[in-house]
């Protein structure tokens, strides 16, 4: 897959997915803003990312959710009726979690396209303004969310 | 509708889904809830019940899960024939026509996709409960 192919019928199943599962999930309401490559608009802070591999018959990838703290805590307040502090280890898998669903709803409809993406499970990154290096010398595409309390974001590269 | 004191465990490798799960059935006023980490430890924790007398009455389990995944609990639930009828309900990220296909062939009670609503699972126990209703007449 070429990355120009990176286009709004492979991302929109991300953004819809995203938007949706923040709605049922979370009581959450989120606005996709204007996407972007990554380096060439605004820096969003993130402290904790969840990343999944893309893997299909012709390429590979990677997606990201990434949250700042705040955000992230809001979040798992919101969707568990806990409030929280800080991230600790037990909360992490929350945004795995919400990764792995946000996939999942992409995924059905990607693969009804004929993209033939197959299951992964998503690792979880931690630390303070970190950035996420995805192994591609294709550009990042960066997916900003605008929510009441902050802005979160998706990254999605492609690789032939 | 399942009574609320049913007794409950639910299945999930990851807390903070065990912890919505919970959050969700307790606004349906289900209170006597386990939880489980994986297929194996709640297949160990079905026994135990059994064998305690108080047996578990729904199971409600993720799908993708390590040790034991919960196609595979399931498959030891129905092969069990104190437990063979138990209500099971999977959850899933991943909606595959294959995977559900093998599941209701496996005696699956009834699937829930992920992201899930209050009204979503309280729709799904309503259905696995008329169903068991209408089985007993």
């Amino acid at each position: 897959m070429d990355h120009k192919k990176l286009d709004i019928s492979f991302i929109n199943p991300f953004i819809d997915g995203a938007i949706e599962t923040l709605k049922i999930q979370c009581s959450f309401e989120a606005k996709a803003g204007k996407p972007f490559l990554k380096g060439k608009g605004p820096e969003i802070k993130t402290d904790i990312a969840a990343v999944i591999g893309l893997t299909s018959a012709t390429f590979n990838g990677t997606v990201a959710l990434c949250f700042s703290e705040s955000l992230f805590l809001i979040m798992m307040e919101k969707m568990l009726g806990e409030k929280n502090t800080s991230i600790t280890k037990e909360l992490e898998d929350g945004a795995s979690e919400l990764l792995n669903i946000i996939f999942g709803q992409a995924k059905k409809v990607l693969n009804e396209k004929g993209y033939k993406i197959e299951k992964a499970i998503p690792t979880i990154v931690r630390g303070s303004n970190l950035s996420v290096k995805h192994l591609s010398s294709n550009p990042t595409l960066v997916l900003p969310f605008e929510t009441e309390f902050g802005i979160f974001h998706m990254e999605i590269t492609t690789q032939d | 509708m399942f009574p609320t004191d049913t007794k409950i465990l639910i299945v999930d490798d990851m807390l903070t889904m065990r912890k919505l799960v919970k959050k969700s059935l307790n606004g349906l006023g289900f209170t006597n809830i386990t939880e489980a980490v994986d297929g194996e430890a709640a297949w160990n924790e079905v026994q135990n019940a059994l064998k305690l007398g108080a047996p578990y009455s729904l199971i409600i389990s993720d799908w993708n899960m390590p040790k034991m995944t919960g196609i595979d609990f399931l498959r030891k639930v129905r092969a069990t024939d104190q437990t063979k009828h138990l209500p099971f309900v999977l959850l899933t990220a991943e909606f595959d026509r294959d995977q559900v296909i093998e599941a209701i062939k496996a005696g699956l009670s009834a699937y829930i996709t992920k992201p899930f609503s209050m009204a979503i699972l309280s729709e799904k126990l309503q259905s696995v409960w008329a169903h068991m209703a209408s089985a007993a007449k």
